[in-house]
């Protein structure tokens, strides 16, 4: 027999009260001490763990719900502190959902303390690593002494030096995406409460030609969201001709930045 | 007017979603949840869509070149 299951989207700090319209969505906010869960009944049919795996590999399904989940954390983001759940995450019963609030309530207050009055942005930069090369003698001191010996050089002694270079300019451009990454990072860090690197992401994955060369999280308080948007115009501005493509998105919920501990 | 992403969030790909939405394994807590291997298998999923998408776009390509 089927049963229905409780779908998380998140946890918000302080007893809320859903209005009508919001009922109507199927969402419910579910009081536990002073922790309200915004929640939707789901079907086992759709989200049991057998189910739930079969519909994840189905990409309109998946981008679907994943959209959803996003635009309900979104809605309660707007005038709430709140924890983000992670996409998916099904409880079998309000016992269970109960249990695991009352086990981590310490851990989600300090999450709600060191999230509050924050935002997370999340960077990536992708560079362009032929364009890059193709300019590494102006970038580089050791490719343009490099390119000088071989003006110098009879066409044989020439060829072989042609070879190093072409190590020499991968591990140049190596180098200046580490420069410049370092760069932007620490430009970024300096504006936020706290910092998250994620995995860059491969070429199939993204679909792009340029590489990407940094991928994180930054969590940033309300009062210098302003000046962190400057700062990725200005450094657009800045190296943008060196080939290095940023791209800033925000504010996200605080995926990133939390991490829940069991109660000792 | 908080010019918020969710609210552009057409714009923004499945890629950047599942990114923030799955890749940090915020809290494994439900009693079901999506574990690394499943989040494989999505990101599988849309390496496999993306190049298909790019395999159309060169069968597109290749179709008008013939029928010139």
């Amino acid at each position: 027999m089927m049963h229905d299951l409780i779908y998380v989207y998140c946890i918000l700090n302080n007893p809320v009260e859903l209005i009508r319209d919001i009922d109507s969505m199927g969402l419910k906010s579910l009081v536990f001490d002073n922790f309200s869960v915004i929640v939707k009944t789901v079907s086992e049919s759709e989200f049991s763990e057998e189910n739930l795996k079969r519909n994840l590999s189905d990409i309109q399904w998946l981008e679907s719900n994943v959209r959803d989940h996003l635009a309900v954390i979104n809605r309660f983001m707007e005038s709430n502190t709140l924890i983000p759940f992670n996409f998916g995450t099904i409880y079998q019963s309000t016992e269970s959902l109960k249990k695991f609030i009352t086990d981590y309530s310490d851990s989600l207050k300090e999450n709600f303390l060191h999230v509050g009055g924050k935002e997370e942005w999340a960077v990536k930069i992708y560079c362009d690593r032929k364009s890059l090369s193709d300019r590494i003698d102006e970038l580089s001191t050791d490719a343009a002494a490099l390119e000088e010996q071989i003006m110098a050089s009879s066409p044989g002694k020439a060829f072989l030096l042609k070879r190093k270079k072409a190590d020499l300019i991968e591990n140049e451009t190596d180098r200046l995406c580490k420069h410049y990454g370092q760069k932007y990072y620490d430009e970024f860090k300096i504006l936020s409460e706290s910092t998250c690197l994620n995995n860059l992401l491969p070429k199939e994955l993204t679909g792009r030609m340029d590489t990407m060369i940094f991928n994180g999280a930054f969590l940033v308080s309300k009062n210098k969201v302003s000046d962190f948007k400057s700062t990725a115009e200005l450094l657009r501005t800045k190296y943008g001709s060196i080939c290095f493509i940023i791209e800033i998105t925000g504010p996200w919920p605080p995926f990133s930045f939390i991490s829940i501990k069991e109660k000792k | 007017m908080h010019d918020n992403i969710i609210d552009r969030s057409k714009d923004i790909t499945i890629l950047e979603l599942l990114d923030r939405v799955l890749n940090k394994g915020v809290i494994l807590s439900g009693d079901i949840v999506i574990t690394v291997a499943d989040i494989d298998m999505i990101y599988l999923g849309v390496k496999l869509m993306l190049s298909s998408v790019e395999t159309m776009e060169q069968l597109k390509s290749g179709r008008s070149i013939v029928e010139k």
